[in-house]
């Protein structure tokens, strides 16, 4: 029996954003947005999505007078992309038999 | 559906996540000028070291103090490079765990000197900078660092047969390797990544 796909990270910018959360400590929204390609209402939208999920935390401060909102991945985050990459092989190995 | 939204095949899934994750760990924000100037420094101390050893020139007071001031500095421009960072890596975080090891590790050595043991310091510090670059190497996947720390640890072993004015010389080459050669590197890098942009 397959595993069902996590449907929060079964989507492209979603996903992108959790792989490189997953690489590092934090990032800054600025950051994500460079390596993801992105737009910064369409990635806001996304990370949004990710927070109320509870796979992301994400901070807001001021960093020499600019607003400055920097993302971390959550425990809960770690786990749900564990299990995505797990079931992902899983699909993988059933269909190379 | 727009783009954001879009479904992605098994196989798309895992393409994404190794691309992402190798920019993510490709990223660095590391000028190589905190090196240069600390390597600078312990080069000029060791040989001003070595010239007061010999009877060269005289000097008020041990050559090593002029490292205090140095390393000031290159706290600071490290503490302004961390600020600019747009993402923390891993490999960042644990490299700076090394070299702070290193750091204390070698104050805490300096303390010999105090007790006349001025050549056996430098043996150690020799032994700890050979440490630190060869674990910096293994963490960073950098083999110029595993090579460098290795000839280090090689030259600290030399220096329990030199313990006179010649180990200063060693403590140069040291700085030359672990700290000039890779921040010249480094700086070059930056350069062309900020050239890229």
């Amino acid at each position: 029996m397959f595993k069902e796909l996590d449907p929060i990270l079964h989507s492209q910018l979603r996903l992108a954003v959790m792989s490189l959360l997953i690489s590092v400590k934090e990032a800054e929204f600025t950051f994500i947005r460079e390596k993801t390609n992105s737009t910064a209402g369409n990635l806001s939208v996304q990370v949004q999505k990710l927070k109320e999920a509870g796979y992301i935390e994400v901070n807001k401060q001021f960093k020499d007078n600019y607003p400055q909102t920097t993302c971390k991945v959550t425990p809960k985050g770690i786990e749900a992309f564990e299990n995505y990459v797990m079931a992902l092989q899983e699909y993988l190995q059933v269909r190379k038999q | 559906m727009n783009e954001s939204e879009k479904e992605l095949s098994s196989e798309e899934s895992l393409k994404l996540i190794n691309r992402m994750i190798h920019e993510a760990k490709g990223y660095f924000h590391e000028s190589g000028l905190g090196a240069l100037v600390y390597g600078f420094g312990v080069l000029l101390c060791s040989l001003l070291a070595y010239a007061v050893d010999v009877k060269m020139i005289s000097f008020p007071f041990s050559p090593f103090y002029l490292l205090v001031p140095v390393f000031f500095v290159q706290s600071l421009i490290h503490w302004r490079e961390n600020k600019m960072k747009k993402a923390k890596t891993f490999t960042d975080e644990t490299i700076d765990y090394v070299w702070t090891g290193f750091f204390l590790s070698a104050i805490a050595a300096f303390s010999a000197n105090f007790a006349g043991k001025t050549y056996v310091t430098i043996t150690i510090i020799l032994f700890l900078a050979g440490f630190a670059t060869f674990l910096t190497g293994m963490i960073a996947k950098f083999n110029y660092h595993k090579i460098s720390g290795i000839i280090c640890l090689l030259l600290a072993s030399v220096s329990f047969f030199m313990q006179d004015a010649i180990i200063y010389l060693l403590l140069a080459i040291t700085a030359a390797m672990v700290w000039i050669i890779p921040g010249f590197i480094l700086n070059m890098t930056f350069k062309k990544q900020q050239y890229a942009r």
